[in-house]
C-alpha cells in the first residue's frame, strides 16, 4: 500500500510537487494522469527515494520510502538498462538486488519473462533488441521480484500494440496478486482497459480522482449528425435528447448519426485546460 | 544484514566484471601500445641513463599508460550516467556505497593487472632489474591503482559527457605523466619542471614504483603513503559528488 501525502518538491522557484496526495490500496491501479510538467515523474522519484521531498510524508506498507525500496519495483519514465548485458543478466541482478536467491531467482526470471514474452531474446545483449523489447524487459526488472507496489512510468511509450498488451497484461497480473500500482500515462485508453482508477495531477497537485465512471460523469459527450452536405457536432451532458432534439428541428435527409459518450481523453483535456 | 551486503556486492562486482569484459578495446590497446613503446625506447633511455635506462622505459610507459587508464576508470561510471542505470540502482536495495564499490573493484582489479603486466614485459622481456620483493612490487601497484581509480572515479562525477572526459583524462595524463617523469627523467628536465614535479601524482608514482622494482621499502612507503592521501582526497570528492546523485532527476 502507498500513502503519499502533502508531498512538496521544489526546484528553485518551480515547485513540482505542491501538497501531492496520493493513496494506493493493495491490488488498486491508479492511473496517474497530466500533462507533461504536472508532477508525476517527480513523484515517482520522490516515492522511489531518489529525490528527497521537501515536505509531506510517504510510506509504503507503512515504510518510509528508503527503508520499502525491498518492496518496490520502479520501471522510470526513459530506458535505464545496460545495452552490454542479456535481459536474463539484467533481470538476475535486479532480483537478486531485490533479495531474491538461487532456485527462487531462476524461477522469479522465468516466470517475468513468459509474462512479458521476452523468453525468446533473454540471452541476446539488450543493445540490439527493439525498443518494445527493451521496454518490456525493463518492466520485466520493475517486476521479477514480486514488489508491493509498482511505480511504471510511461511504461508503454512508443511501444506496438503487441507489446502493449502483454504490458497490461502484466500490469494487471501483478495486482491481481495484490500489489499497489501506479501507472502514469498519456494513453488513457490503457486506464480503462487496466480497470484504474483515475488521479488527474496538474501544477504538482492532485485536482481529480476517482473511478473513471465517476470521473465521466456529467462531462459533455457528443452527438454527431452527417447530412448530405455537411456534419454537424453538438457537445452533450445528454446525448440522447440533444439527438431528439435535433432530428426534429431537421428538414435534411440525414445520412449518419453517431452518440459519443464522454472518454478519458475528454476528462484530461477538460481537467488539464482547466483554468 | 551483513550478509545482504555481501551478497549484493558479489551481484554488483561480478556484474560489472562482466561488463567491463565486454567492452576490453581501452584495456587491451593500454597493454600492448606501452608494450611496444618499452621496446623502441629502451635503447634510447639506456644510452641517456647507464644502469637505470630499462627501469625508466618500463616505469616511465607504465605510470603513462596507467594515467591514461584515468578514462577508463571515468568511463565506467559516465556509461552508468548516460545509460540512466546508477539511478535505476539508487532505486533498489543497493547503498550507494555498495554500488560505489561494486562499480569500483572490477576496474581496481583491471587497473593492478594491467601494472602487473607491464611491469612482467618489463623484466622479462625489456630486461628491467627486478630486486624489489613481490609484496612490495604488489604493495606499489595497488597503492598506484587506489590513486589512480579516485581520481577517475572524481572526474567521472564532474565531467558531463564522454568527449569532455577523453579531454580532461587525455591532456590531464600526458601533462601527469611528463611533469611526473614518466617521459623524461626528472633530472634531465627544466628547473621551473623539476620544481613543480612534485605537485604531479605520477611523480610519486614513478618514484614508489622505481623504489619497490629497486627494493627500497622506505621509499615505497613514503610514496604510498603521499600517493594514499592524494586517493582519499579524490575519493572524498567522488563520494560527496556522487552521493548527491548523478544525473537530472527532475521530471
Amino acid at each position: 500500500m502507498l500513502e503519499a501525502l502533502c508531498l512538496t518538491k521544489a526546484f528553485g522557484p518551480v515547485h513540482a510537487l505542491d501538497q501531492f496526495t496520493l493513496v494506493a490500496e493493495p491490488g488498486e491501479i491508479v492511473g496517474l494522469v497530466g500533462h507533461n510538467g504536472a508532477g508525476k515523474t517527480t513523484f515517482a522519484n520522490v516515492v522511489s527515494g531518489l529525490l528527497r521531498p521537501d515536505g509531506g510524508r510517504i510510506r509504503v506498507n507503512g515504510k518510509a520510502p528508503r527503508a520499502a525500496r525491498r518492496l518496490l519495483g520502479l520501471a522510470p519514465q526513459h530506458l535505464a538498462l545496460y545495452p552490454t548485458a542479456t535481459p536474463r543478466e539484467t533481470l538476475r541482478l535486479f532480483g537478486g538486488l531485490y533479495g531474491l536467491r538461487r532456485r527462487s531467482l531462476a524461477l522469479a526470471v522465468d516466470e517475468i519473462a513468459e509474462s512479458l514474452r521476452i523468453t525468446g531474446f533473454l540471452d541476446r545483449r539488450v543493445g540490439v533488441l527493439s525498443g518494445g523489447q527493451q521496454r518490456r524487459v525493463q518492466a520485466a526488472a520493475a517486476m521479477v521480484h514480486r514488489p508491493s507496489l509498482l511505480l511504471l512510468d510511461e511504461p508503454t511509450a512508443g511501444v506496438d500494440p503487441e507489446t502493449r498488451q502483454s504490458l497490461l497484461h502484466a500490469v494487471r497480473a501483478r495486482a491481481e496478486q495484490g500489489a499497489a500500482v501506479v501507472y502514469t500515462t498519456h494513453y488513457l485508453p490503457e486506464l480503462t482497459e487496466l480497470g484504474a482508477s483515475i488521479a488527474v495531477a496538474r501544477h504538482g497537485r492532485i485536482i481529480s480522482r476517482g473511478s473513471a465512471s465517476e470521473l465521466l460523469d456529467g462531462l459533455p459527450g457528443e452527438v454527431r449528425l452527417a447530412f448530405d452536405d455537411e456534419e454537424v457536432r453538438v457537445p452533450t451532458t445528454d446525448p440522447a435528447a440533444t439527438l431528439a432534439r435535433m432530428l426534429t428541428g431537421t428538414t435534411k435527409a440525414v445520412r449518419g448519426v453517431d452518440l459519443r459518450q464522454p472518454t478519458l481523453d475528454d476528462l484530461y483535456r477538460s481537467v488539464a485546460h482547466a483554468r | 544484514m551483513r550478509a545482504d551486503t555481501a551478497r549484493r556486492l558479489t551481484l554488483l562486482v561480478r556484474h560489472n566484471m562482466v561488463l567491463r569484459l565486454r567492452d576490453p578495446g581501452h584495456l587491451v590497446s593500454y597493454l600492448v601500445m606501452p608494450m611496444v613503446l618499452m621496446l623502441v625506447f629502451s635503447p634510447l633511455y639506456q644510452a641517456a641513463l647507464p644502469g637505470g635506462g630499462r627501469a625508466q622505459a618500463v616505469i616511465g610507459m607504465l605510470v603513462m599508460f596507467s594515467v591514461l587508464s584515468l578514462s577508463v576508470v571515468g568511463t565506467a561510471l559516465l556509461t552508468e550516467r548516460t545509460w540512466r542505470t546508477w539511478n535505476r540502482l539508487r532505486a533498489s536495495p543497493a547503498s550507494g556505497v555498495e554500488m560505489l564499490v561494486g562499480k569500483a573493484l572490477p576496474v581496481f582489479a583491471l587497473l593492478v593487472l594491467q601494472q602487473g603486466l607491464l611491469l612482467l614485459f618489463g623484466s622479462q622481456v625489456v630486461g628491467m632489474p627486478v630486486t624489489g620483493t613481490f609484496a612490495l612490487v604488489l604493495l606499489a601497484v595497488c597503492v598506484w591503482s587506489f590513486a589512480l581509480l579516485a581520481i577517475g572515479v572524481a572526474l567521472a562525477g564532474f565531467v558531463r559527457s564522454h568527449g569532455e572526459l577523453a579531454a580532461v583524462s587525455d591532456v590531464g595524463a600526458l601533462a601527469v605523466s611528463a611533469l611526473g617523469g614518466a617521459l623524461a627523467p626528472i633530472s634531465m628536465m627544466p628547473a621551473w619542471a623539476q620544481a613543480l614535479a612534485p605537485l604531479s601524482p605520477g611523480y610519486w608514482a614513478v618514484a614508489m614504483l622505481g623504489a619497490a622494482v629497486s627494493g627500497d621499502t622506505g621509499t615505497v612507503l613514503r610514496t604510498a603513503l603521499v600517493l594514499a592521501l592524494v586517493g582519499v582526497a579524490a575519493g572524498a570528492l567522488a563520494c560527496f559528488r556522487i552521493g548527491r546523485g548523478i544525473g537530472d532527476l527532475r521530471g
